[in-house]
């Protein structure tokens, strides 16, 4: 068993004043004040830009000696954009294991620290170096290529497709962590500049830094904020032009098998999933069935996934798209998210008596692909 | 893609120049570029085909966020193409985007891939165009 019984979440933003790790001290910082004890006897710290960025390599122990934990055992983690889920994944394991009875999860990346062009060759490194990303395929090639084929396929139009970042942005308008806290209607999307055509820059995230923390505890001896019931993962297949089925995230789907073997998702009222680019949250919705294959995004336009609407309440934080995608530390932000909505304590858009809830975190286009399901314990 | 190793281009110059994907003696599936296993069923057992050059535009991208060494050649077309016995991801070239079109027919051209500044390397590699009438 595993709990979470503290979170820190600093507001993804452009912090010109601050480093990694003073960004990741904040985050730690909070999190240990939340649940009430400095004590850890193990860090694990994730991100991912950073080893190309600052560049520094086995950060883990520079960040734990830099936030006053020198002496404790650390781990970094790096799985490209999944790496904050990875890195839950692997506190759960050292608590579950006995290895460790109090973790510390730090995620923590600076992606507008560097002007964007190098940002989008850092980003693009995501991609694998030795098929896709051997060309210039920038920020948002592939996933561009994927959202013209699933119009191609599922005769569905760009404006129906907007309609996912118009609901982002509205959810993260309450969400004091949100880097983009205004509305946006889904025609500006589509007036928006172009990024990977047909994506916009409204379809995509904004380049932000964060840093999020947790402490996870096998047996808390103070009331926690939720359960990590399962987490699960699968790698994928290198480039979408291997798969038969493009439009389908091979990984996110064994990744989820795997889960509902693990454990019983009782009830689903809240996702945060990873919705770099509009298309990939509507190929994860389908992905996981919550949606029919080609329906999504009509879904979403009907309101199918927001407060009130039939499913699940998706990305009620704003998902990639608003809160941010500091890419490291975004799969930390996600469980840290989901934990408080299940305590009923998200300071932004709360589902009202969440059970339980997924996170869905991926790198690239499904190069790896982890899930986890949270349990309510209030 | 910059900043590679002068030993990693040379490495991978066969199958990049003569476009020599790995068939898997196991399943019978092709995959480009080759890899050590076969990514469909495991196998560690494949020999080398020659991918056809002409094949046909199943989706692209035409992407405006490059990095700087590319900013002058923006807006760059990726494209997903399928080559019959496998599929790539690859550059577009010697097409204006607006006659762009899912499923036409493209062909395979040697070019220039990137140009690592002014003194480092210049990578070479296999892009498609639009196949010629006639």
């Amino acid at each position: 068993m595993a709990y979470i019984t503290g979170v820190g979440l600093v507001n993804v933003d452009r912090h010109y004043d601050k480093g990694i790790r003073g960004l990741a001290f904040e985050a730690a910082s909070k999190a240990l004040d939340s649940s009430m004890s400095s004590e850890v006897d193990f860090i694990v710290v994730a991100s991912s830009l950073s080893y190309l960025q600052e560049p520094q390599l086995d950060l883990a122990s520079y960040i734990a000696s830099s936030i006053g934990l020198r002496g404790a055992r650390s781990i970094a983690v790096e799985s490209g954009e999944a790496s904050g889920l990875a890195a839950v994944m692997t506190a759960k394991t050292l608590v579950e294991s006995g290895v460790a009875s109090r973790v510390l999860v730090v995620g923590v990346d600076k992606v507008s620290d560097h002007p964007s062009w190098r940002a989008y060759k850092h980003l693009s490194m995501l991609y694998d170096t030795e098929s896709d990303a051997f060309y210039s395929i920038g920020l948002g090639g592939v996933a561009g290529l994927l959202m013209r084929l699933y119009m191609h396929v599922y005769k569905v139009d760009r404006l129906t497709l907007a309609y996912w970042p118009a609901l982002m942005h509205s959810n993260a308008k309450k969400n004091p962590y949100a880097m983009l806290r205004f509305s946006i209607t889904p025609e500006k999307v589509l007036e928006a500049p172009p990024v990977a055509e047909p994506l916009t820059l409204l379809d995509t995230f904004p380049l932000g830094d964060g840093a999020a923390a947790l402490v996870v505890e096998g047996s808390p001896s103070r009331g926690a904020l939720a359960e990590i019931a399962a987490v699960e993962s699968a790698t994928g297949y290198q480039s979408v032009a291997l798969s038969d089925d493009p439009l389908k995230i091979e990984s996110l789907e064994v990744a989820y098998m795997r889960l509902v073997e693990r454990t019983t998702l009782e009830s689903i009222d809240v996702v945060e999933l990873h919705d770099s680019f509009t298309i990939m949250g509507v190929l994860e919705l389908e992905t996981l069935r919550l949606a029919e294959r080609g329906k999504a995004a009509e879904a979403v336009a009907q309101g199918y996934f927001s407060v009130g609407g039939g499913g699940p309440v998706v990305n009620p934080s704003g998902g990639l798209k608003a809160r941010g995608h500091p890419i490291g530390a975004t799969g930390v932000y996600q469980v840290a998210e989901v934990a408080l909505q299940l305590a009923g304590e998200f300071p932004g858009l709360q589902v009202e008596g969440a059970k339980g809830g997924l996170v869905v975190s991926l790198n690239a286009a499904g190069s790896s692909s982890y899930i986890a399901y949270l349990r309510s314990v209030r | 893609m910059t900043g590679w190793s002068p030993a990693r281009v040379w490495r991978s110059r066969i199958h990049r120049y003569r476009l020599i994907a790995a068939r898997c003696t196991s399943c019978g599936r092709a995959h480009y570029p080759p890899s050590n296993a076969c990514p469909y069923c495991g196998s560690r057992s494949l020999d080398n085909v020659e991918l056809p050059r002409v094949g046909r535009l199943l989706s692209y991208s035409v992407v405006y966020t490059t990095p700087f060494e590319d900013k002058s050649r923006a807006p760059i077309v990726i494209g997903l193409i399928d080559l019959g016995v496998a599929k790539l991801i690859a550059e577009v070239v010697d097409v204006t985007p607006e006659d762009l079109e899912v499923g036409v027919s493209v062909e395979a051209v040697f070019r220039r891939v990137s140009v690592d500044g002014s003194t480092g390397l210049i990578v070479y590699g296999v892009k498609f165009r639009p196949r010629r009438e006639g």
